[in-house]
């Protein structure tokens, strides 16, 4: 009963009927370490064709291309293309920010990784789901197969928000307990006073395919509906307080540093090769997955 | 003296007031404790509030809209509690208000500001003062002119009287305000008003002011006291006005020419211009006549004459060409009667002389005579006649009839069959001492050379006016009944002893008697009224008699619908509607003919003198009129409260929907 609740919470049938038909898809090709569904750069023994190369001596008879040989009279290996597994990492940010929105941003990440994971398990991707404040010693579970996603969603829903660590540091952590390349969604607020970049830059500088989906709650992207008057606002991480009397020009105001710096985020990921998106919690994940997501490239 | 506020709070009111500021700065900031909210991050708003430190006066300033919006309410009260106002001293005494509104025909006077009459000005200031009115304050409208009209009672309704006042209108009657002033001290003085001795008063004393807006041109007022009532004199309309009206014109028939007409006018000037003037004199709207009439320098009258000819039945018309701000009395109506003959029936034995002096060509002229013998009163005809009216003067000489007659009646030698007449003794050569010769009967009657050997003094009955007057008692005398008059000579001409007849007097051979007779037959045969014209002043009465004994007639007034009118008891008409000035036309029963003109004229030098008096002069005392009108103080305490309630909605608004500037 509790994982029909846990698919039904993160996952409804709908949407999983919809990612079935999906696959995950890098820009980069990564080798992976098994044999897999994805094509690889190595040449290999799988069906789909990759080109000609003429023969040399040594090579496995098997795979000349006889009726090559019957027309030019040469030589010509075929070449097939190999496919191999693909890494694919979620990154979610647990801090306690993510508790605000309804749904609540942390919850909207889960379903988000959730769908992203269940096409990687439905296309036997090697599926990794993690938090920027998962210890080093305490690993997420490695996933590969339909069967897994049943400990993917546990997994999924284990994660409890209050994990207040810096972008930074949770990035570090990420990248030495995962060495190999692979897909990474970053899965964020990118809230954090000590700025995004460092985190990012890091990031970028690994051999990974980085998406950051920033998810901001309506609260953030449009303030003038929930708050108002004078207020002191009581940040929910560190306790810093900003005082403020709501008003028409501070919210103008506010509406154009929150610009600013979805902006900054943008162009800092599109400058590194990162793929940025923005997600506002209030569009279903569904919607997000099969129309953003797709016209993203992220999947297909 | 014009102040700027005027202080409605005590220190007790104004010690709350000056609280309330200090306490909205209190509640403010204590209510500045700003609510505590938890965000996801404070990075974005520390972020956007970082440069609003930079301009922070106006930032501050713009947080604290919400005060200042208040602290502005509460200010804007207070100047409305202060009553800020504008030039005006001007204010209502008291807190019941008597409104007397002159409107007699000199307050159409166009001399007040911007064309208006005198009573629109009059009407402007009214509904200023009731502006200026507070709750609870009452009025009461009063008009007069000739008459007093209680326009409105005592109210406190402002709306009410504003419209009363508004609908008040110009009339073209002269001016009396003594009745308008009783009414208004009526309820200022109870005890004024009832006069029938013993009467306890109940009504208690109110005590009011009598705002009296007039030109002043009426008559000094007297048997009058104020008491609780306080005169406010307003004079309205500018000394400098000049004015030329018509004071008299009438139509005379020539003495020399029978059948000719002359037209005579008075004209006064009051002021100083001009010094002469051109009279237009119109016949049915036709001009007939230009007469230049120069105004004497000193009293600024003038006169002139007009030889018509003979002119059929019709309208006259003059007007002066003369543009001043009272125009009503430059025109002037007078009308051309159709010929009336008197109708005198004679009851006589024969007499001799009066048959001449009933022959002569000037009673030929103006009345039909029926000379008939006392057996005649005895006849069938008689009573009917008598009865109807046939006859304007009834002469019974010697003779008596047994009822009196519906017609006006000279006795000789008799007595009406009246308890109130009365013959004395008879007296021997009674010495004639005095002939009342103002009276028209006795104009230019002398009987200085007249004896008498035997007469009855009479004893009249009351409002009689005693005529010929002997060392031994009334000789003649003349008295009312109902609307005719009765003329009884205490002796007779002729007189019988021992079967002689003689002359009991030599009046009737002197030249007096067919002057007497004449008289007569002209005053009490009605001949005069029928023969030139008739005027009468705006809304008094006017009475007549029909000639045709006609069931009802019909006066067409100068414009406006035909009126119809019923005789009351003995064929007499009387016709009130008379406020518009013109000819009037009279036709009886059926008949397309006009059967008389009366005119209604102005014709009264008070209404014609327009200028102002700045005072009123009453039997006691004399009431300054206010000398400089002062506009009523412009109030803007109700704008203010206007405003406040239109900030504290702005306020509302905003701390509602939180939209700031």
């Amino acid at each position: 009963m509790a994982k029909t609740n846990i698919v039904s919470d993160l996952l409804s049938p709908e949407l999983l009927a919809q990612l079935e038909r999906m696959e995950l898809v890098s820009r980069k090709i990564f080798r992976g370490r098994m044999k897999g569904e994805r094509r690889s750069k190595r040449k290999g023994t799988s069906v789909e064709f990759a080109d000609f190369r003429p023969y040399v001596a040594g090579d496995d008879l098997r795979f000349i291309d006889w009726n090559m040989y019957a027309r030019l009279d040469r030589m010509f290996l075929k070449m097939f293309l190999e496919e191999e597994d693909l890494h694919f990492y979620t990154l979610i940010d647990a801090s306690t920010s993510m508790e605000f929105g309804s749904p609540s941003k942390l919850t909207y990440a889960k379903q988000l990784a959730a769908a992203l994971g269940f096409v990687g398990l439905c296309r036997t991707d090697r599926v990794r789901i993690e938090t920027l404040g998962t210890s080093l010693r305490k690993p997420g579970p490695i996933l590969r197969g339909r069967q897994s996603v049943w400990r993917m969603l546990d997994y999924l829903n284990g994660i409890e928000a209050g994990e207040n660590v810096p972008l930074l540091e949770g990035a570090k952590n990420f990248c030495l307990r995962n060495q190999g390349k692979g897909i990474l969604v970053l899965v964020t607020d990118l809230m954090d006073k000590a700025g995004f970049e460092p985190a990012l830059r890091f990031l970028s500088t690994q051999q990974m395919d980085v998406y950051v989906i920033q998810t901001l709650a309506p609260v953030e992207l449009n303030p003038a509906e929930q708050i108002k008057g004078d207020l002191k606002l009581v940040d929910c991480e560190d306790g810093d307080i900003a005082e403020i009397t709501v008003s028409r020009p501070l919210l103008d105001r506010y509406k154009r540093t929150l610009d600013a710096f979805v902006d900054g985020a943008r162009t800092f990921c599109s400058k590194r090769g990162m793929a940025y998106m923005l997600a506002n919690t209030e569009i279903p994940v569904s919607h997000l997955v099969s129309n953003y997501m797709r016209q993203r490239g992220l999947l297909r | 003296m014009t102040s700027l506020f005027i202080n409605t709070l005590g220190p007790l009111g104004w010690t709350l007031l000056t609280l309330v500021p200090p306490a909205i700065i209190a509640l403010y900031f204590l209510k500045l404790r700003r609510q505590p909210l938890e965000v996801p991050s404070t990075f974005l708003w520390s972020r956007t509030i970082e440069d609003l430190h930079v301009n922070s006066l106006w930032q501050k300033m713009r947080q604290s809209l919400l005060l200042l919006l208040q602290l502005l309410f509460v200010l804007l009260l207070i100047l409305a509690v202060l009553r800020p106002g504008m030039e005006g001293e001007q204010k209502l005494v008291g807190d019941r208000f008597v409104f007397l509104i002159d409107n007699s025909a000199s307050m159409g006077s166009k001399d007040a500001e911007g064309d208006q009459s005198r009573l629109d000005e009059a009407k402007a200031r009214v509904l200023e003062m009731i502006d200026q009115m507070d709750s609870g304050d009452v009025g009461m409208v009063v008009t007069f002119s000739d008459r007093a009209n209680v326009v409105q009672q005592f109210t406190d309704n402002q709306r009410v009287l504003a419209s009363k006042v508004r609908s008040i209108e110009a009339t073209e009657r002269t001016t009396d305000i003594l009745e308008a002033l009783r009414v208004a001290s009526g309820l200022a003085n109870p005890g004024q008003s009832s006069f029938e001795e013993g009467d306890i008063q109940v009504a208690e004393a109110k005590p009011a002011t009598a705002y009296i807006l007039s030109d002043g041109r009426f008559q000094t007022i007297t048997d009058f006291s104020f008491g609780n009532l306080q005169p406010v004199y307003i004079p309205l309309g500018t000394e400098a006005s000049s004015n030329v009206g018509i004071l008299a014109f009438s139509t005379q028939r020539n003495p020399d020419k029978d059948d000719q007409l002359q037209v005579f006018c008075r004209i006064a000037r009051f002021g100083s211009e001009p010094s002469e003037v051109t009279a237009n004199l119109y016949f049915n709207n036709e001009l007939l006549d230009v007469a230049r009439i120069a105004l004497d320098p000193d009293d600024g009258t003038g006169g002139a004459q007009f030889d018509l000819g003979s002119l059929d039945v019709g309208q006259l018309r003059l007007e002066i060409e003369h543009d001043d701000v009272f125009p009503a009395d430059n025109i002037a109506y007078a009308a051309i009667n159709p010929p009336e003959r008197a109708q005198v029936l004679i009851v006589s034995e024969g007499n001799d002389y009066l048959r001449f002096a009933l022959a002569t060509g000037e009673i030929r002229r103006i009345a039909d005579v029926k000379i008939v013998s006392p057996e005649y009163l005895n006849g069938e005809d008689y009573p009917k006649e008598a009865a109807s009216g046939r006859f304007d003067l009834i002469v019974y000489d010697n003779c008596v009839p047994k009822v009196m007659p519906e017609a006006n009646t000279v006795f000789f030698g008799g007595k009406p069959p009246i308890d109130e007449w009365v013959f004395q003794e008879e007296q021997v050569l009674p010495q004639v001492i005095d002939v009342a010769q103002s009276h028209p009967v006795m104009n230019f009657v002398n009987l200085g050379n007249v004896s008498i050997y035997k007469a009855n003094p009479i004893e009249a009955p009351p409002g009689a006016t005693v005529l010929i007057e002997s060392d031994q008692g009334a000789l003649m005398t003349i008295a009312p009944r109902k609307s005719f008059e009765d003329a009884v000579l205490g002796f007779s001409f002729l007189v019988t002893e021992e079967d002689k007849t003689f002359f009991n007097t030599e009046w009737t051979k002197r030249l007096s008697f067919p002057v007497f007779i004449k008289n007569l037959v002209e005053y009490l045969g009605g001949v005069r009224s029928g023969q030139g014209e008739m005027s009468i002043r705006p809304g008094e009465n006017y009475t007549f008699r029909s000639s045709g004994f006609a069931s009802e007639v019909h006066i067409r007034p100068p414009s406006g619908r035909v009126r119809t009118i019923v005789p009351t008891a003995d064929n007499l008409f009387s016709f009130g509607e008379t406020d518009q000035l013109g000819t009037y036309e009279v036709r009886e029963g059926s008949s397309d003919e006009v059967s008389r003109y009366f005119s209604v004229n102005i014709f009264d030098a008070e209404e014609s003198e327009i200028q102002p008096k700045l005072e009123i002069e009453t039997q006691w005392e004399t009431i300054q009129g206010q000398e400089t009108w002062l506009p009523m103080r412009q109030e803007y305490w109700k704008w203010l409260v206007v405003l406040a309630l239109i900030v504290l909605l702005i306020e509302w608004y905003i701390y509602n929907r939180r939209v700031y500037i």
